[in-house]
């Protein structure tokens, strides 16, 4: 176990590298000169010169790379432009928030889908089942940003339940009851694609772990069907289960994206979508890499807890 | 009695060829019987029809000219006559530039699976071939797999800049990873099988072993794998043109109506949520089409299907 974590922590590493290599790099697919681009609208000779020092835009790339590497590493990832404050000040603000969003919309994810595709498989064919088959179709196919609008919609203007935007009332901000007021539909919104999919591949492997022979034998024992299911069947899901909640965190790091543009909660998508509007390139630079390392991490812990709820393993 | 018996060895004889013919018969034969023998799979294949339809004819289906706006008609739902899904906030015709827009999904959805696998199928099985390139290559794919999809084909459209093509371009860099690792994995367990060997021991060409040998049977693989992720990438390519990267206004594009309805969504919603409705409607043909050429190409589930569904 310590060894597997150990070899895990060490696989990180290289790819940490390369990340901080494609993120840095990104810059250089633009045309033209570097200080101009960087600096747009805020162009000025001096100002030019000043960041052309800085980057050290005359040395060779790797140079250059190693420089900011460096910087990186030391909490400097430049300044936003468009904000005029240090890169890193506005992400450490906002990376919080996104992390309860995606946890949130994580806690939706494992039990639903859990629940429903071990017990659409249970009852397989019949209208539960069914009708589970042909939900998870209609959700898979759902652009998250239409879903998060037509939710918005619906429970923010139509019947107002849920509040439209933000993650706190302003006037009277209420601690984590106010917190998951907000945090309801846009944890839906980002949820909602990864159930899907989730709940589809559950009932699969489910439904291949009921046609076992053990099964059968457990059957004919005469156990009764729920404990056939629950505790022979479901056992023999977890690490297909877990595997596939660990392959999740991408693309709810993605539907992120969207619902907080949409629900205008504040975290790292948000920040993103404004960046790119107003052409702030370090500040659009750091929020890639922000959400890059979160997502290599997050992948790093969900191996090393698959990895322990793997029984078959010994 | 006679003729029973005759009957009944054409019979014997007839299934006897099926069994031969199965096995010579081409994958697209495969493709048209999973199909036609899947109600879902048959849905599917109607919406894209209908969808390719509506691209390839647009001028003469759609009602109005996709830019053609009547201000006096700002807003008004559907229903309204002579615009049967409404208009939008400069009076354009909401179904015209739907129709209009079916060809901006249609071709951000299917080049970049078909770019992506004309790159994937030859890099993957370079990989799996040549232990030392592909160690290389595989761990450059981990660099790609360390992005979220979305969040690396948003990068790349932005640094890239706007337009169809870089926007193309940038879903193809997505896909390369996902479809690389498919080939990959299905080259290796080819690479063991006795046929390559055969080969090497009959001193044939790397080149050769590669590309006649090797690459046929790592093609079927990558393609089911393309036909499942058209959808997420129609998905994704809307989803950047709604962020405002990728194809700009006033291209009729969904993913930009949807995003330009945002502003009135609390007085006409159907500006927003229609041309998601387009979107979500496409995405579910190509899932439920992916899904059937799946399973009618895939030994283990036509097995599955025969017995447990």
């Amino acid at each position: 176990m310590l060894r597997f974590i150990i070899w895990r922590l060490i696989h990180v590493v290289p790819v940490l590298l390369g990340v901080s290599f494609v993120v840095f790099s990104i810059l250089y697919l633009i045309p033209g000169d570097i200080a101009t681009t960087l600096l747009s609208m805020f162009y000025t000779e001096e100002r030019a010169a000043m960041l052309r020092e800085q980057l050290g835009l005359d040395r060779p790339m790797f140079v250059q790379y190693g420089r900011w590497l460096w910087a990186a590493l030391h909490g400097d990832l430049g300044q936003s432009l468009m904000m005029r404050m240090p890169v890193m000040t506005v992400l450490l603000d906002k990376t919080g928030n996104s992390l309860i969003l995606t946890g949130a919309s994580l806690l939706i994810v494992i039990p639903v889908s859990f629940l429903m595709g071990t017990a659409s498989a249970a009852r397989f064919r019949k209208p539960f089942d069914r009708f589970t088959v042909f939900f998870s179709l209609l959700l898979a196919s759902m652009p998250v940003f239409w879903l998060g609008i037509a939710l918005l919609y619906l429970f923010g203007v139509r019947i107002p339940l849920f509040p439209m935007s933000g993650m706190y009332n302003m006037a009277n901000p209420g601690g984590i009851l106010d917190l998951l007021h907000h945090l309801f539909l846009p944890a839906v919104t980002t949820a909602a694609t990864s159930v899907a999919i989730v709940t589809r591949v559950t009932r699969g492997a489910m439904l291949d772990t009921l046609s076992q022979p053990y099964i059968l034998a457990a059957r004919s024992r005469g156990l009764p069907g729920s404990r056939v299911i629950y505790r022979h069947g479901v056992r023999n899901i977890l690490p297909t289960f877990s595997n596939m909640i660990g392959l999740q965190i991408g693309y709810l790091f993605g539907s992120a994206i969207f619902s907080e543009i949409i629900f205008n909660w504040p975290g790292i998508g948000l920040q993103l979508y404004q960046s790119i509007l107003h052409r702030d390139l370090t500040m659009v630079q750091g929020c890639v890499l922000a959400v890059a390392i979160i997502f290599v991490l997050g992948n790093m812990l969900a191996d090393i807890i698959v990895y322990a709820l793997d029984t078959t393993r010994k | 009695m006679a003729t029973g018996r005759i009957r009944k060895s054409k019979a014997s004889k007839r299934s006897r060829r099926s069994v031969e013919t199965e096995r010579a018969r081409s994958t697209l034969y495969f493709i048209w019987r999973g199909i036609r023998n899947d109600p879902y799979g048959m849905a599917g294949a109607l919406i894209i029809l209908v969808l390719v339809i509506c691209a390839l004819f647009a001028p003469y289906i759609a009602p109005y000219d996709p830019q053609y706006a009547d201000p006096r008609l700002r807003l008004r739902g559907p229903g309204t006559e002579g615009h049967i899904l409404g208009l939008d906030q400069q009076g354009r015709d909401i179904l015209s530039r739907l129709i209009y827009g079916s060809r901006y999904s249609l071709i951000a959805g299917v080049t970049p699976v078909v770019l992506g696998g004309l790159i994937s199928i030859p890099l993957g099985t370079i990989a799996a071939y040549y232990e030392r390139v592909g160690y290389f290559i595989m761990r450059s794919m981990d660099v790609l797999f360390a992005f979220p999809m979305v969040l690396l084909a948003i990068t790349l459209s932005f640094f890239m800049g706007p337009g169809l093509g870089n926007l193309i371009i940038a879903l193809v860099v997505v896909l390369i990873p996902y479809n690389t690792r498919v080939v990959y994995v299905q080259a290796l367990a080819q690479k063991e099988q006795g046929y390559i060997e055969a080969a090497r021991a009959d001193a044939t060409s790397d080149f050769k072993i590669l590309f006649v040998e090797m690459l046929p049977h790592v093609v079927s693989a990558s393609v089911v794998y393309s036909m499942t992720i058209v959808g997420t990438i129609v998905v994704t390519a809307a989803g950047l043109s709604f962020l405002g990267l990728g194809v700009q206004p006033p291209t009729p594009e969904w993913g930009i109506m949807t995003s330009d309805g945002r502003t009135v969504l609390h007085i006409a919603p159907h500006v927003s949520t229609l041309p998601g409705v387009a979107i979500f409607l496409m995405v579910t043909g190509f899932n439920l089409l992916g899904d059937s050429l799946r399973d009618a190409l895939d030994p283990k589930t036509r097995l599955v299907r025969a017995g447990a569904r």
